[in-house]
């Protein structure tokens, strides 16, 4: 399996999961599940594959991380129909997750076997894999949330919609907390410190202070849905700044240890 | 139409809102400036131990009969509202953004409004400070508030989340000066009693590291192209790679296919009239060495001969493939990196141990790291340098950590339902 073989797994996947949003439109609920767990089991198969010819979890560049991203909106779109019975959410999962897989299809990242010695720990899978699977929900509810900021004034926004943003960002927020401490954990074994204020810490932070005040606010002001929206889609904005952001920030510039380095 | 001017342009009138909490924080950060400005940046070294426990013990105390007057005072009751939370957790993000956008020097560095203003060291600077400690203090009688009205199984994801943050916050600002970190360089000759602090300043510790043996293994060699002219790799910053696990063995660089047909992992050069080739070599300063064939698909060149990454006793070694392009290997990547030790401590004990990276030692408080070696030697390095990290109060943080992940679990279990507020707020 190598990176090459992506397009042969993830276009048949990209083709299940919109034959299961199609489905799932038509109220054709046990075909749409059908379609949109193949689609993640075909997918899957290609990560599986991929992490046992690379011989190492295939976690460390950007391109894989996109991977996990990718494969996680149509799961997370799945929980959120099987629990919600949302229609349209296996579509905006599976539109999501198209743009990540062409990203990778074209500019594919550089994809080697080597991970660095700090990376070789049993923390690295779950701390990255739970970033991204939160980095999915949140995702998904910051489209639906600028969907309804654009589109629609505060009174059309129902009651339900709201309630489903709400419940995303608080699975979102507990598996950012989850992963962060993860990290912390992690780092004091591999740097001595779990927590040193390095630049992709910092921008860590922030995005949880983000996601922070939209869950309180939520609460203190449920019927101020534009401001709660607006706190919404800045956090995704801090998040960005986290994820890949801080590779262009002068700010960040060589001083990150989370881009390990001997020296 | 009065109680609409009241309400818009009168501050202070109970009930408060998020006028006056932002005014409440904008000025903690002016106070900040002013203090930063008048007395220069924060020096928290004279929180060790037992001033950090004195004034936890004072500040519980103040917490706590804060928390009990607020019955009585309005002003004091709103601290553990809703919107006090909202704009100190706000205030704090600001200085964290400003943080995350100024690179932050570490040393006292004033150059410019804001190494003046302090926030080219944040973590030392009057405003972050003043604003993390109210921070945390409404976080703190946010939950005694809670705590003094219980609710069996719907407050408990609140409370694991809420005491657990205070815990880990808690026990990671006073456990701070109480942290040493020290850097040790061990040789292969003599135990080593030494370290160094960050400042330069040398230590002598109630530990000794004996270095038995040091090892690297190394990923296997690879290739790459990089531009002649310049020197910089192609694609420059994400070079194009060819790994090397077996002899014989072919790829592709870019247009070029490549083809090798023997691999030395240990060689040494043999310099001949017009060409250099390598000869396998056992001994210290080896290097890998690979003979290479390419041809470019386009053009049809054809080149072939030897590369090698080189090491500290031998230069690295390129092919020419044609005026533009030549393929190096670069330094080879450290797989694993161990030092096999001794470790004697000055109450008789005597560990035999293996310290690698993210396997850190254990002994009498301390742990030690492995860290690094001498680069320049690379696999042939016979020093290793480790660091000795002593944090007494790490179980507090980690105690406050495991609540906090218990909450987050019980935050995804139950949804948002279980969370909502039960009309406390402002």
């Amino acid at each position: 399996m190598t990176w090459e073989t992506f397009i042969y797994f993830a276009i048949p996947s990209v083709i299940l999961w919109a034959a299961g949003a199609y489905f799932a439109f038509r109220d054709k609920r046990k075909l749409a599940l059908t379609l949109t767990i193949t689609g993640i089991l075909v997918f899957a198969a290609y990560i599986a594959g991929i992490w046992i010819s690379l011989e190492r979890p295939p976690l460390r560049t950007m391109g894989e991380t996109r991977l996990w991203y990718s494969f996680f909106l149509p799961v997370a779109g799945l929980m959120t129909y099987l629990r919600w019975k949302y229609k349209w959410i296996l579509s905006f999962s599976t539109i999501l997750a198209f743009v990540f897989i062409l990203i990778n299809i074209f500019k594919p990242e550089i994809h080697n076997k080597t991970l660095m010695p700090a990376l070789q720990s049993p923390w690295f899978a779950p701390h990255v894999i739970i970033y991204m699977f939160s980095y999915a929900v949140l995702g998904a509810a910051t489209v639906i949330g600028l969907y309804f900021l654009i589109r629609k004034n505060d009174k059309s926004i129902s009651e339900s919609v709201m309630h489903l943003i709400d419940n995303l960002v608080y699975v979102g927020t507990a598996f950012l907390t989850i992963g962060m401490l993860i990290g912390a954990v992690w780092a004091k074994d591999a740097w001595g410190h779990y927590w040193s204020w390095d630049p992709k810490e910092t921008w860590a932070a922030a995005t949880w202070l983000g996601y922070l005040i939209y869950t309180h606010y939520r609460n203190h002001k449920p019927k101020n849905l534009r401001n709660a929206l607006v706190v919404l889609i800045l956090s995704f904005v801090l998040l960005q700044v986290c994820w890949y952001g801080i590779n262009y920030l002068p700010s960040a510039q060589g001083v990150s240890v989370h881009t390990y380095s001997l020296d | 139409m009065a109680e609409f001017f009241k309400k818009r342009f009168f501050m202070w009138k109970h009930p408060w809102g998020y006028k006056e909490g932002f005014t409440i924080s904008a000025g903690l950060v002016l106070t900040g400036i002013l203090l930063q400005l008048t007395t220069g940046a924060v020096n928290t070294d004279f929180l060790q131990f037992p001033v950090n426990v004195f004034l936890g013990g004072l500040y519980i105390i103040f917490i706590v009969v804060l928390s009990f007057i607020s019955n009585k005072n309005t002003s004091i009751r709103w601290l553990s509202g809703m919107t006090a939370s909202i704009t100190s957790i706000s205030a704090f993000l600001l200085l964290v953004l400003i943080m995350g956008l100024t690179r932050q020097s570490g040393v006292h560095d004033n150059s410019g409004i804001l190494g003046v203003l302090g926030f080219k060291n944040m973590l030392s600077s009057w405003s972050f400070v003043l604003v993390f400690i109210y921070m945390m203090s409404v976080l703190a009688l946010v939950t005694l508030r809670r705590l003094k009205h219980f609710r069996w199984k719907k407050d408990i994801p609140f409370l694991l989340n809420h005491l657990g943050l205070f815990i880990t916050l808690f026990a990671a600002v006073l456990g701070n000066a109480d942290m040493h970190r020290y850097q040790m360089v061990v040789g292969s000759e003599n135990p080593e009693w030494r370290a160094t602090e960050d400042s330069g300043k040398i230590i002598e510790m109630d530990l000794a590291i004996e270095l038995n043996d040091f090892t690297i293994d190394e990923y296997p060699p690879k290739l790459m192209l990089i531009d002649n002219h310049s020197g910089k790799t192609l694609p420059e910053k994400q070079p194009v790679t060819l790994l090397i696990e077996k002899a014989p063995t072919a790829g592709s660089l870019l247009d070029w296919d490549v083809s090798i047909s023997n691999v030395l992992e240990n060689a040494a050069p043999v310099v001949g009239r017009d060409s250099v080739h390598f000869v396998e070599f056992h001994s210290e300063g080896a290097a890998a060495a690979v003979y290479v064939t390419a041809a470019n698909r386009k053009s049809g060149k054809q080149a072939a001969g030897w590369v090698s990454s080189g090491s500290f006793l031998f230069p690295y070694h390129a092919l020419k493939l044609d005026e533009k392009v030549s393929i190096v290997m670069p330094d080879r990547e450290p797989k694993r990196f161990a030092s096999d030790v001794n470790v004697f401590t000055k109450d008789g004990k005597n560990i035999h141990s293996v310290i690698e990276v993210n396997k850190p030692l254990k002994v009498n408080g301390w742990k030690i790291y492995q860290i690094s070696y001498d680069e320049r030697m690379g696999k042939w390095s016979n020093i290793s340098k480790f660091e000795l990290v002593k944090d007494p109060w790490i179980g507090w943080v980690y105690a406050g950590i495991i609540l906090m992940i218990s909450g987050a679990i019980g935050l995804f279990v139950t949804g948002k339902t279980a969370y909502e507020n039960k009309g406390e707020n402002d």
